[in-house]
């Protein structure tokens, strides 16, 4: 069995070879069937790869111990739904579930891109054959999961913080992220290539962007609900190197989706969206590199591992290849369009990308610090969350503002009467907000209430985007208000789905500036009987008790919650043992109080078995819930704005029609 | 149509890059990071540090308790050694042979950690090929 999956990883390396060196010189070359070919072989490496996954999972289900992956990621005890995670639990695992997902990704995009014109796809082959080479060789000479050894006894088990459901789901959605980034890097690439600079190549990958910055989005988000649940220090993001990385390509990526509209709108920023679309792929990569090459410390990683060099190697052939097209074809890519306002939408996207950017450089240098500082002075440093948070707020809150600002100001030219016309009611009912929650206390963190206040302004231009919409619908000769508003979205998936993810990112902001900056906490030492008070609610430690689980001992607190008087919930807070891997775990409890969107978070931080006394940790956190609601709005706004829309498709379609048979794309007015 | 070319693209990226570029070392030089050790590097070291280090032998006493909890830390691949008091919330990983980060400073050979620093790092996943 292992001698299938290592001979598939080696076809799947030959056929990637053949697609790049085939397809990059068919395209060189205007050879149509060799192209045609060179396309197939992605195709088949797509297949040659789902074959050595299928291997590797079917060694996972039968915990094959022969395989040395399988030894160290799994054992005989271990559920079946944590027993097949293992696949991408590990670095040879994870790189195959890379390769699997990028070579499906390449041969769909490749198949449903011919929007972007077969001579774009013709090097589009290439680039993504060259990717997927890459990983390809690393699977097969570098980090093969096929490794095998004489089966032992019992396997070495999974890290017990990990077997939990969002851990599930958690990496193989940022690896659909990671890797969807490739797709529109390579379209680009092979825009660049063919010498093609209308926004052809942003259209046809556009679908695939969004899919990817949700799927990095959600993925993230899905790992903070696992920090929350699972690692029991009450928090949901530690600025850690390894969730910087996939913060950092994601904030690339958002700033890349509001540019290309400028592009596709105005057929300006063409360079910036080349440099944006490069930079979120290398960060992909980066991230990628981060996890697995130790160079950085982080509490997740993973000690010093041989396919790093590898990486880093990678990585700078795709800055350089990336830079080098981007300049040889500047003289295409000039705009002859400039902004022509400080005060419209244009300028007020650049000035969204620029602070996303702003904030993704700034994560970024803050994850590299500790190499420059060592290589400069010979003394690694390390910065942590006060730095991270410090920049969070200065870049952030504007960008909260410009999310309510962006999507109501006129193109080219807002007059400053128009402006006051659009903005008047949403600025109301935003001051309002402001001073009813400074009479109620928010003013204990200025940053507090004014992201508060910005989040109001932010819904309520949504709000009247939405009204304003339905009520010329409605005029327009709608039969009903509810026809009215679903026609309204229907006739404009993009932006209305859009409009919903910024409701998502509002909900997000208040659930983390509530339960960050107004959160209380409380910690003390109880015996049974004994209580203690945090915020409005009164926890009262009942008793110890002890179970077994399938694959663990579990020790646990009975702790009484208590608020004006009323028991309204009982929580378990305590410890899992588990002997195979020798290890505890904390396991939080959490009593969610949905009415207030509140978390009574109770963490019995140590318990003695003998006397009973458990040291409780308890953090009450004011619309948490909020975040992970904003996850629920995200997806749905996502996938309004992912909705195909046949009328759309037509209009495009008939536009390229027109731009092969000979007239320029000009972007629409 | 080709239109004059306007300066307020340049002025904004440069405004901004400005802006940032201030920030950062403001920040991160004069504001200063935290020096990353382990134990046979704290010799010298003044003020607080990042001391990273595996935990050797047994841990004594609990971190919730006044006296906190005593143990030694020892280079991640070396042999200088150097005791910690630390004292706050401890993680699930937390054990002899773990390799673990703390904030603190040497007082008088014995290194006192910020309580609830402690951070133990997850076992490795990914390892070196084994040959």
């Amino acid at each position: 069995m292992p001698e299938l999956g290592r001979a598939a990883l080696v076809i799947a390396l030959g056929l990637a070879v053949y697609a790049c060196v085939a397809g990059g010189y068919a395209a060189w070359a205007r050879r149509r069937r060799l192209a045609v070919s060179a396309q197939s072989a992605l195709l088949a490496a797509f297949a040659s790869t789902a074959v050595a996954a299928l291997v590797l999972v079917a060694a996972l289900a039968r915990r094959d111990l022969s395989f040395a992956y399988v030894a160290e990621h799994s054992s005989r005890k271990l559920p079946l739904a944590y027993a097949l995670s293992a696949f991408w639990g590990g670095q040879e695992g994870s790189l195959l579930l890379w390769l699997l997902v990028l070579t499906g990704f390449a041969a769909a995009a490749v198949a449903l891109g011919r929007r972007a014109g077969q001579d774009i796809i013709a090097w589009v082959v290439p680039v993504l054959g060259g990717v997927a080479a890459f990983f390809a060789f690393v699977l097969v000479a570098v980090a093969s999961p096929f490794a095998t050894q004489p089966a032992p006894a019992e396997g070495a088990g999974m890290v017990p913080s990990l077997q939990n459901p969002y851990m599930l789901a958690h990496p193989p959605l940022l690896y659909l992220g990671y890797v969807g980034l490739t797709v529109p890097w390579a379209f680009a690439m092979g825009a660049l290539l063919a010498g093609r600079t209308d926004e052809r190549w942003i259209v046809a990958t556009r679908r695939w962007t969004l899919a990817a910055w949700a799927f990095l989005g959600v993925g993230q988000l899905l790992g903070a609900k696992w920090a929350y649940e699972e690692v029991g220090w009450g928090g949901y993001y530690a600025w850690d190197p390894v969730e910087n990385a996939a913060l950092m390509p994601w904030l690339a990526a958002t700033a890349f989706l509001h540019s290309v509209m400028i592009q596709e709108k105005r057929g300006m920023l063409k360079v910036w969206n080349v440099v944006l679309v490069s930079l979120a792929f290398c960060l992909a990569l980066f991230g990628t590199f981060l996890t697995r090459s130790g160079v950085v410390n982080s509490i997740h990683s993973f000690t010093q591992s041989s396919i790093g060099p590898w990486f880093l190697a990678f990585i700078v052939i795709a800055v350089v290849v990336s830079v080098v097209l981007i300049f040889v074809r500047l003289p295409l890519l000039r705009s002859q369009v400039r902004i022509e306002s400080l005060v419209s939408r244009e300028a007020t996207f650049l000035y969204n990308n620029l602070l996303l950017v702003a904030l993704c450089l700034t994560v970024l240098w803050g994850v590299v610090y500790p190499l420059l500082s060592e290589a400069v002075r010979g003394q690694s440093l390390t910065v942590g969350p006060p730095f991270y948070n410090f920049f969070l707020r200065s870049f952030g809150l504007p960008l909260l503002l410009l999310m309510g600002i962006g999507p109501l100001i006129a193109w080219r030219r807002a007059s400053l009467r128009a402006l006051g016309r659009t903005f008047a009611w949403p600025l109301g009912v935003a001051l309002i907000a402001g001073v009813m929650l400074l009479a109620a206390g928010a003013g204990s963190s200025i940053p507090g209430l004014v992201a508060y206040t910005f989040a109001v302004f932010v819904l309520a231009s949504i709000a009247f985007e939405f009204v304003r919409g339905t009520r010329a619908r409605r005029a327009l000769g709608a039969p009903s208000w509810p026809s009215a508003f679903g026609a309204l979205v229907a006739h404009n998936r993009r932006r209305y789905g859009g409009y919903v993810v910024h409701a998502a990112i509002v909900l997000l902001a208040i659930g983390i500036v509530g339960s960050s900056a107004y959160q209380t906490v409380g910690e003390r030492a109880l015996r049974p009987g004994q209580s203690m008070r945090v915020g409005d609610v009164t926890l009262a430690y009942r008793g110890l008790t002890e179970r077994t689980a399938a694959n663990a001992s579990e020790l646990r607190a009975h702790v009484d919650v208590i608020r004006d008087g009323r028991m309204v919930a009982r929580v378990e807070p305590g410890k899992n043992s588990y002997p195979v891997e020798r290890t505890t775990s904390n396991e939080m409890a959490i009593h969610t109080d949905w009415l207030r969107a509140q978390d009574v978070d109770v963490i019995a931080d140590e318990i003695n078995p003998t006397s009973g006394v458990v040291f409780f940790r308890v953090l009450v956190k004011p619309l948490v819930n909020l975040i992970w609601l904003a996850g629920l709005v995200f997806v749905g706004g996502a996938l309004i704005a992912l909705w195909p829309d046949a009328r759309e498709e037509r209009r495009l379609a008939l536009r390229y029609e027109s731009a092969a048979a000979g007239a320029p794309v000009a972007p629409p007015a | 149509m080709a239109r004059r070319g306007s300066p307020a693209r340049l002025v904004i990226a440069l405004s901004v890059a400005a802006l940032l570029a201030v920030f950062l070392l403001y920040t991160s030089i004069a504001g200063g990071g935290t020096p990353v050790v382990q134990p046979s590097e704290l010799t010298g070291q003044s003020g607080r540090v990042q001391l990273s280090g595996k935990v050797i032998g047994p841990i004594v006493g609990s971190a919730r308790s006044a006296a906190g909890a005593r143990f030694r830390l020892r280079d991640v691949e070396g042999s200088a050694t150097v005791r910690v008091l630390y004292r706050g919330s401890v993680p699930d990983q937390f054990q002899s042979g773990r390799h673990v980060y703390l904030q603190g400073a040497l007082r008088h050979g014995l290194f006192v950690a910020k309580p609830g620093s402690l951070v133990t790092k997850c076992p490795s996943k990914y390892t070196a090929k084994k040959s």
